[in-house]
């Protein structure tokens, strides 16, 4: 079972989220601000992460860039959310290095489809 | 009074004229005697009108020069003695001769007559003196005036002011009472030696006084007399000279600075030596002339507070707008997700009509994060922040899109969206997302707007812009010329009130209506869809009638035809402050087009009169504008280097420069702050 780790501040997200990935057939871990995040990606080996860029503590690009600069976590497919479609650039972009990113309020469709890019 | 000086060795000759012309009450006389040196002395002091002077005198020729060369003697005539029929190598030294035998009427009539060459002389010499002082007066005002028009910054205005009064008036004190820019008194003196602390104290006491009365009477200096700052200048602080109380009873010249109803301050004048009518004349010149460039710097200096509150406030809001955006997604999100796991019926099964209200609840959650959307596509265009990302390219699959996209919403109405396109669109320079969001939100409006089984035509061709009827087009923001892609989309829906178009694309235009009908969006679709024209050099046409339907026409330049190059930088300017964005393009003729072939296009967000650029949204390309009041300007190609030196020389009015690696535009820009600052 290809196993997800969430990432985001907004509990209500989360719970949504996870809910229709388990039935989806994925585990699920989550996490809920960016400190407890960042250490879950690092010990619970997840095979993606999905990470909220504002979040208390450390933000989302941060943690992308501290994952993706890592030569132990730079292949884990990161999928950011964000509430700013302008984004795009600095999220794809060098910079950070995250994989995708949707915008709020997004369509589970939407997620399932990105997510399955990378696990399929 | 005139004055005759004697130079004789003849005692006989001498005593003769004496006891003539003693017997004449308007002669003063004096004889020479001693040494050279005594005799030189005497002349000096005594300011002769007429030397009569002894050929036979000793040392004649030397005393003669003597006298000629001395500037407070020059007008003095000198009248030579000489024995009849005699020669004298220096006669043209003199201004006349008698011979003798004397005669007495012929020596009184020459006296008389030089007396008169004598006085006519000094006139002269005095009226030349004052011609060129007035002369000067007059220069320094004239460079005064000129001046004055130069700054807008009161403080220097008034030092102006002073400047010029010292070269024209040279005064021992100027004493200026004015309100300074935050509206505290200030109290400028300027003197030549130090002045007592008394004499500053009555200086103080007096100009408030002149200023109290310079007001309309009765009314008390809006100020505290301690509460004066003082401001000092001495010119020569190194002189032991003090000026003393008694300064004060100078002769003075006083003015108030105004111009009409308005009072700005006093200024008085004080000098030993007294003022003539002339400085009186030129004192008040320049505290006349003084008074309109300050009145233009307090306007200016409200305007620029007002102005910079305005930006703030304007910032201020469009950031609100931002923030609240954002935060309203957020919460959207679990919504959003919610509804749809229950829709899905992994939480459990759920009636049809629960299924309906909960798709009802969707769909009303994509209409809200449209708006959401709209809200900050505006806040962005206001802001400056909209960001283009222009390449070449093919529009036409965005239209074949568009009827992908709408085709469930079109089906649920019976609604046909035909496409034709009747030429193959040629590329164009465009940031394509932009391009589908205008057409989305045409179609999207004219779906909106048309009742079921009605009929939606997008057609899209090539025109010249000589076809295009301007009066039609929407508040045009960039001259049109050359070619266009033309795109119309077309309904048979109710259409628009004739009245109503010019409105239809002002911000929330569909608000009063919409509380009578309900069609969904809050009225920013249209004014995003003509800014992002606008940002596109295109152009935007309404036709409509009501009941009839509308077509709304987009005009987009064809690259090879945008060659746009005399421009109206004032309207430009205009469009700026609205848009946040200014297209420009470039000459054929012109090097740039080599290495423009990927970058036609540049956006500058703003340019206002202090030259702010906004380094990141130009991105390529800069273009700098040192001087803003041109009407129109043309292009020519160089390295920033050169670019700076014209800049310097005056010669280069603006720039479009690709990004220099050894110097970018902020370097550039320093550079002209500076110079602008000078």
């Amino acid at each position: 079972m290809k196993k997800i780790l969430i990432v985001d501040d907004e509990k209500d997200i989360v719970e949504t989220l996870s809910f229709m990935l388990k039935a989806k057939g994925f585990e699920c871990i989550c996490a809920y601000d960016g400190e407890e995040g960042l250490s879950l990606a690092k010990s619970a080996s997840p095979d993606l992460v999905i990470l909220d860029v504002m979040m208390p503590k450390i933000n989302g690009y941060k943690i992308c860039r501290l994952l993706k600069f890592d030569n132990k976590y730079k292949d884990i497919p990161i999928i950011m959310i964000t509430a700013r479609s302008q984004d795009e650039d600095k999220i794809i972009g060098e910079e950070t290095g995250a994989n995708e990113y949707i915008t709020k309020p997004f369509e589970f469709s939407e997620v399932l489809e990105k997510i399955n890019k990378y696990l399929a | 009074m005139n004055k005759v000086f004697l130079l004789f060795n003849d005692e006989n000759a001498k005593n003769r004229i004496n006891s003539l012309l003693l017997e004449k009450d308007d002669i003063e006389l004096m004889s020479a005697y001693g040494e050279i040196e005594d005799i030189l002395t005497q002349l000096h002091h005594f300011c002769a009108d007429v030397i009569l002077i002894e050929n036979g005198y000793e040392n004649c020729e030397f005393v003669i020069r003597q006298i000629k060369s001395n500037s407070k003697n020059q007008n003095t005539q000198i009248i030579l003695l000489l024995n009849k029929h005699e020669e004298c190598s220096f006669m043209n030294l003199a201004d006349g001769f008698i011979e003798y035998p004397l005669n007495n009427e012929i020596l009184i009539s020459t006296l008389q007559s030089h007396f008169k060459i004598k006085k006519s002389l000094d006139r002269l010499y005095e009226n030349n003196k004052e011609l060129s002082r007035s002369l000067y007066q007059l220069n320094v005002l004239y460079n005064t005036s000129s001046q004055f028009t130069g700054t807008l910054n009161t403080s220097r205005l008034y030092d102006i002011m002073i400047e010029a009064m010292e070269k024209t008036l040279s005064f021992d004190i100027s004493s200026v009472l004015i309100l300074n820019s935050d509206g505290k008194p200030q109290f400028n003196l300027n003197t030549i030696h130090t002045p007592s602390e008394n004499l500053v104290n009555a200086l103080k006491i007096r100009s408030v006084l002149n200023f109290r009365n310079e007001l309309k009477k009765g009314i008390l200096p809006v100020f505290d007399f301690n509460n004066i700052e003082i401001k000092q200048n001495i010119k020569q602080t190194r002189s032991n000279r003090v000026y003393g109380i008694e300064t004060i009873s100078y002769d003075s010249l006083f003015a108030p600075i105004k111009i009409g109803d308005e009072f700005f301050g006093v200024v008085e004048l004080f000098r030993q030596n007294p003022f003539l009518a002339e400085d009186v004349t030129c004192f008040q010149a320049i505290t006349h002339q003084v008074a309109l460039p300050l009145r233009s710097a307090k306007l200016y200096e409200e305007i620029s507070k007002t102005n910079k509150k305005l930006e703030k406030l304007e910032k201020l809001k469009s950031e609100f707008v931002s923030i609240v955006s954002h935060e309203l997604r957020t919460p959207l999100t679990p919504i959003n997700n919610s509804l749809e796991i229950v829709l899905s019926e992994q939480a459990g099964a759920i009636s049809d009509e629960a299924k309906n209200f909960i798709s009802m609840a969707k769909r009303n959650i994509q209409r809200l994060s449209g708006i959401i959307e709209d809200l900050l596509d505006l806040s962005r265009i206001q802001t400056g922040k909209l960001d283009f990302k222009y390449k070449i390219c093919d529009i036409t699959p965005s239209l074949e899109l568009l009827q992908k996209t709408f085709l469930q919403v079109a089906n649920e109405k019976n609604i046909n969206i035909k496409l034709d396109i009747k030429e193959k669109l040629p590329e164009i320079y465009a940031d394509i997302r932009r391009i589908e969001q205008i057409f989305s939100n045409l179609v999207s409006n004219a779906l909106k707007f048309t009742p079921n089984d009605g009929e939606i035509n997008v057609v899209a061709d090539i025109v010249d812009s000589s076809e295009i009827n301007k009066d039609d087009l929407v508040s045009l923001t960039s001259p049109l010329s050359g070619k266009y892609i033309r795109i119309s989309v077309c309904d048979n829906g109710i259409g628009i009130k004739k009245e109503d178009i010019p409105k239809i694309f002002d911000k929330f235009s569909q608000i009063e209506s919409s509380l009578k009908r309900n069609n969904g969006g809050v009225g920013l679709g249209l004014t995003i869809t003509k800014q992002l024209i606008d940002s596109h050099l295109g152009a935007i046409e309404v036709l409509s009638q009501e009941t009839c339907g509308s077509t709304f026409i987009v005009y987009l330049p064809l690259i090879d035809d945008i060659k746009v190059f005399e421009m109206d930088l004032s309207s430009a300017l205009v469009s700026f402050d609205e848009v946040g964005i200014l297209k420009l393009s470039y000459d054929k003729k012109l090097d740039l087009v080599d290495g423009l072939k990927e970058n036609k296009l540049l956006n500058i967000t703003k340019i206002s009169k202090e030259l702010t650029i906004d380094k990141d949204d130009i991105r390529n390309y800069f273009l700098f504008v040192p001087k803003i009041s041109y009407a129109s300007f043309e292009a020519l190609c160089c390295t920033i280097e050169e670019y700076i030196n014209k800049i310097k020389q005056n010669e280069c009015d603006i720039m479009l420069s690709k990004m220099h690696s050894t110097k970018d535009g902020s370097d550039v820009l320093k550079i002209m702050e500076n110079l602008t600052k000078d």
